[in-house]
């Protein structure tokens, strides 16, 4: 296998506010975008040749990955228009596709290891997983190493071996879409037209952001991996413990403690007296003021924070600006995403460009819309559309 | 990031190396070089782009050479750095893209070995190691040099007598192009698809052996099948990366720039060693400080002019450097700043010579490392932008605005607090350009509206004033719609005359001292039945009232406002000209920096 299509299309709408601005497949996790991990896992097992079939949000796609080359990978895109499906998707890339390709899909997060075993099979085969819930995905009948049906998001599950949408196909493919949208449809017509389709099993990671606060979990689960490396300037008195990772360009002020996994990027300007703890990614271009503690959060690029914050299990967007003494403090509970209500342990979800003033109080669980603006000494809570004024 | 080309076969290789080059300049073209083998080993390299080069250098007789075009950012593109860099004998040549690793070691060990280097760059150590494992056969030469050199590379070496490239890869993009009785070497696909469609990529460790003849190539000390690709799309497709045109690309790319630009500087002094200058320390006298330049970066000139002034109360006078050099009497005070994306332009180079002539003391701002301004300036600062292919500057443009306010702004010793809200404004520039960015659709609607009009009107006041004209000649340079930027209150002194229902007027506001007066403007553009779009902050109810189509840009302050204003004229130029079919990246009449008087 030489090829990959990575689909990556789709906007993910049930993790706004992060996703107005960015598709799905662009999230960061641990100071990268989901996206790369896929590539990076390509490269690493031989596959350099990488289609990208983009939609929503394309140039943010274009402005990272480029040509590919900083990936050390060739990367063609080809455009869906209309958004309709992962098989319309997939059909999208016809005219570049090889004789047999990999086809992913770009929103998952994985490793090298997910998909060592699956580069070296053959075609028509599908990776799958065995998992705790599987009713949230799609549920493979296998028998002897044959899959014999899938049943997409079924009530109950007859197993808990799901299919990972990571597929084996050969040009063959292209002949079964005919008007299907999703490429679960095309599996099960290939499986009634009497076509074997292989299963092949992985136990590498295999992770999907579905909600906003998911971008946490994702986040601790690969920042214990990141590369430990020191670019920028740390000043005396500063305590580093555990395993740090400092960009280029960025001091870290006097008495300041970091206690890994961290990863932060290039350019920013932490403390003096600032506490960053595990596990905390914090991206290019940050200001962290004096005496502000952060704890297992995602901090976006160009975002500052003033002096004497305390913020925990929270993600706080692009290009935010916080005032001194905000408190995002961690707690349980109650999240509602599209009516349905989910019971989380959560500190604020701050989306892109907000401005925030001194002295507010997010209580656990606010999702906070993109480029709001909090007034100085306020209380925020529950869910805040794009553009709020809290005054 | 470097470009690299080899050819061998029947035709001379100059004209082909220099052809692929050029379809490589987007990986940088500050300096470049080629090496053709007939009865020994010539080289021609020298600082310049693919271009002049090629036509000053002299024809090298051969069927067999190696090419390189280079993009410095640490160390000078001059003659000896360029490549290709050969050994002590200069038999072998070797062009080279990527980073030795280790290579002060092996410099060390081959000077020790009686080896001499030439250059400051870490590839000569490449054709010396060669030349010391050669003995008579270049691949298996190769293969023992490679062994002992830590890194990532992508090479092509030539040796006097030998009928083979060899070609090696790890970490850097290279391929092979398969032709008739003839086969190429190059950085990737572009380069080659002139000539062929048929292409081989290497896999990292890969070593390959090219002749006339054929290819072979090595892998872990064994030979393996190679693997024919035919490439269906075209080259222009290529290093647009998604994007239709390198103007879109480059425009997309700006908040990047930015931030680029900002990090050197503000956490450091201390990190960076890349210092700005005080400018409050360069001025010297009472005097104003002169600002010379010219087209786009005049422009961004007169905006310097605004922030200097207003953040450091220094006088600021911005001179065209075209007429500098033909005032009689040079009255321009102690210091000055030259302005200059391609640091080439001619004009300001002359300019810069008289006042330096006079005593002046010059800062250059450019983004070509080692460019011709830079030899004569006695401070430099460099604009992070990276290589622009587009000729409409964009983000060249931008990361200008960018070093003027930092330099402004980190020479500002007043008042703490009014400095610490200046550098948070500008840290949020980056999210702020995005988030324009990614609200685009209404500017294509616009521009759609434009497209279909001959004359327009960009009015701007204060420190948007400059922003109009720079909005008008993006129009003009790309969409070749007449266009004319206007200072807001002067349209009354002349030009009201020609305002009608065919002239619309792009109105440029922000929320400063201007904007009263800027309403009235628009009111009065209104009377003479002149359709007004208007550029107004997020969240600006008043302006709808007067306009009759509003941009909306996120709202910054209105000291920064000409970066975001700048940027959404950028978008409305480049999808006005996309409406009329235009060739953007290549407009007719233009080159990219004017080397002439």
């Amino acid at each position: 296998m030489k090829q990959a299509i990575i689909l990556a299309a789709g906007e993910g709408w049930r993790l706004r506010p992060f996703t107005v601005s960015r598709p799905k497949v662009m999230l960061p996790v641990a100071g990268k975008p989901i996206l790369q991990y896929m590539v990076e896992a390509l490269a690493q097992n031989g596959i350099r040749n990488i289609v990208m079939v983009v939609g929503y949000k394309q140039e943010q796609i274009f402005d990272y990955m480029g040509s590919g080359e900083q990936l050390g990978v060739d990367i063609t895109y080809v455009a869906q228009k209309k958004r309709l499906g992962t098989a319309h998707a997939l059909a999208q890339a016809r005219e570049v596709a090889q004789d047999e390709f990999l086809v992913l899909s770009g929103d998952k997060l994985i490793d090298a290891t997910t998909i060592t075993r699956f580069v070296t099979v053959k075609p028509e085969s599908v990776l799958v997983k065995r998992v705790e819930s599987p009713e949230r995905f799609g549920v493979a009948t296998i028998e002897d190493g044959v899959v014999k049906g899938i049943a997409e998001q079924p009530k109950e599950a007859g197993s808990n071996t799901v299919i990972t949408r990571i597929y084996a196909f050969s040009r063959e493919v292209f002949d079964y879409i005919e008007t299907e949208l999703a490429i679960s449809g095309v599996l099960n017509k290939m499986i009634a037209r009497g076509k074997p389709l292989h299963a092949c099993e992985t136990d590498g990671p295999w992770l999907e952001a579905v909600y906003p606060w998911d971008v946490l979990s994702l986040n601790s689960v690969v920042i214990p991996k990141a590369r430990a490396e020191m670019g920028g300037v740390v000043e005396k008195g500063v305590s580093l413990k555990g395993q740090v990772s400092v960009g280029r360009d960025t001091v870290i002020r006097a008495n300041s403690s970091v206690v890994g996994p961290v990863v932060i990027g290039d350019g920013c300007d932490i403390g003096p007296n600032a506490c960053i703890l595990p596990a905390t990614s914090i991206g290019d271009n940050v200001i962290i003021s004096p005496f502000s503690e952060i704890r297992n959060s995602v901090i976006g690029n160009d975002v500052a924070i003033g002096t004497g914050c305390a913020i925990q299990d929270s993600v706080v967007g692009n290009g935010c600006a916080i005032g001194g003494h905000f408190t995002a403090l961690s707690g349980e509970a109650e999240v509602k995403v599209n009516d349905v209500y989910h019971s989380v342990k959560l500190g604020a979800m701050l989306g892109e460009g907000c401005s925030i003033g001194s002295g507010v109080v997010a209580q656990p669980g606010v999702i906070l819309g993109n480029y709001s603006e909090v007034q100085a000494l306020k209380l925020i809570r529950g869910r805040l559309p794009d553009k709020s004024l809290v005054f | 990031m470097c470009g690299i080309v080899g050819y061998i076969g029947y035709r001379q290789a100059q004209p082909i190396l220099f052809n692929s080059l050029l379809r490589l300049e987007y990986r940088g073209y500050d300096s470049c070089g080629i090496a053709v083998s007939a009865d020994g080993v010539t080289v021609y390299k020298d600082a310049g782009k693919v271009g002049e080069l090629e036509k000053k250098a002299p024809r090298l007789k051969g069927a067999a050479g190696i090419g390189h075009t280079r993009w410095a950012t640490h160390g000078e593109p001059n003659q000896v750095n360029a490549h290709p860099h050969c050994d002590c004998s200069g038999r072998v040549a070797v062009v080279h893209n990527g980073i030795i690793g280790n290579y002060r070691l092996l410099k060390k060990q081959l000077i020790a070995e009686g080896h001499r280097f030439i250059s400051e760059t870490d590839s000569e150590v490449i054709p010396h190691l060669i030349e010391k494992y050669y003995q008579g056969d270049l691949e298996e030469a190769v293969a023992a040099a490679l062994k002992d050199v830590e890194g990532c590379y992508a090479i092509i070496a030539l040796a006097d007598g030998d009928p083979n490239l060899v070609v090696a890869k790890k970490g850097n993009p290279l391929i092979i192009g398969i032709g008739d009785r003839e086969n190429f070497v190059a950085s990737d696909v572009t380069a080659v698809l002139d000539d062929t469609n048929r292409v081989v990529y290497l896999e990292d460790g890969d070593l390959g052996v090219v002749s006339a003849a054929g290819i072979k190539i090595m892998r872990d000390g064994r030979e393996v099948a190679w693997e024919e690709k035919k490439i269906l799309w075209s080259v222009e497709d290529a290093h647009r990366a998604g994007y239709e045109h390198f103007m879109l690309k480059e425009i997309h790319e700006q908040p990047r720039v930015i931030r680029d630009t900002l990090i050197g500087w503000l956490s450091s002094g201390e990190s960076s060693g890349e210092s700005l200058v005080d400018l409050t320390k360069m001025q010297g006298d009472a005097r104003p400080l002169t600002i010379l330049a010219c087209g786009t970066s005049y422009h961004a000139a007169l905006v310097g002019r605004y922030i200097i002034e207003d953040v450091l109360g220094i006088p600021v006078r911005v001179e065209l450097a075209s007429e500098v050099n033909y005032y009689e009497r040079l009255l321009v005070g102690a210091a000055a700043i030259a302005l200059t994306q391609s640091g080439e332009t001619a004009d300001t180079l002359r300019a810069m010579k008289r006042l330096k002539a006079a005593g002046c003391l010059l800062l250059a701002i450019t983004n070509v490392v080692d460019s011709s301004v830079t030899r004569i300036a006695d401070n430099i600062v460099y604009t992070r932008a990276g290589p622009e292919i587009g000729v409409a500057a964009t983000k060249s443009f931008i990361v200008q605005l960018i070093v003027l306010y930092s330099l402004a702004i980190l020479s500002y010793k007043v008042d703490a607090g009014r400095l610490t809200d200046l550098v948070m404004e500008l840290r949020r520039l980056p999210e702020k350009l995005q988030r324009l960015l990614s609200g685009k659709d209404r500017i294509k609607e616009y521009a759609g509206y434009l497209s279909g009009y001959e004359n327009v009107f960009f009015i701007g006041r204060g420190i948007n004033f400059p922003v109009a004209l720079e909005g008008a000649l993006k129009l003009k340079e790309i969409s070749y719609i007449h266009a004319e930027g206007y200072a807001a209150g002067e349209l009354k002194h002349g030009s009201f005359a020609l305002l009608g229902e065919n002239t619309p007027v792009v109105a440029i506001l922000a929320r400063d001292n201007t904007y009263g007066a800027m309403l009235s403007n628009i009111k009065e553009v209104k009377a003479r039945k002149a359709p007004v779009i208007a550029l107004a902050e997020e969240g600006d109810d008043t302006v709808s009232e007067f306009a009759d189509m509003v941009i909306s840009v996120p709202e910054v302050d209105a000291l920064f406002s000409p970066v975001v204003n700048v940027v959404a004229l950028q978008l409305l130029a480049y999808y006005t000209a996309l409406e009329r079919g235009c060739s953007i990246d290549t407009p007719r009449n233009l080159a990219k920096s004017v080397t002439v008087e």
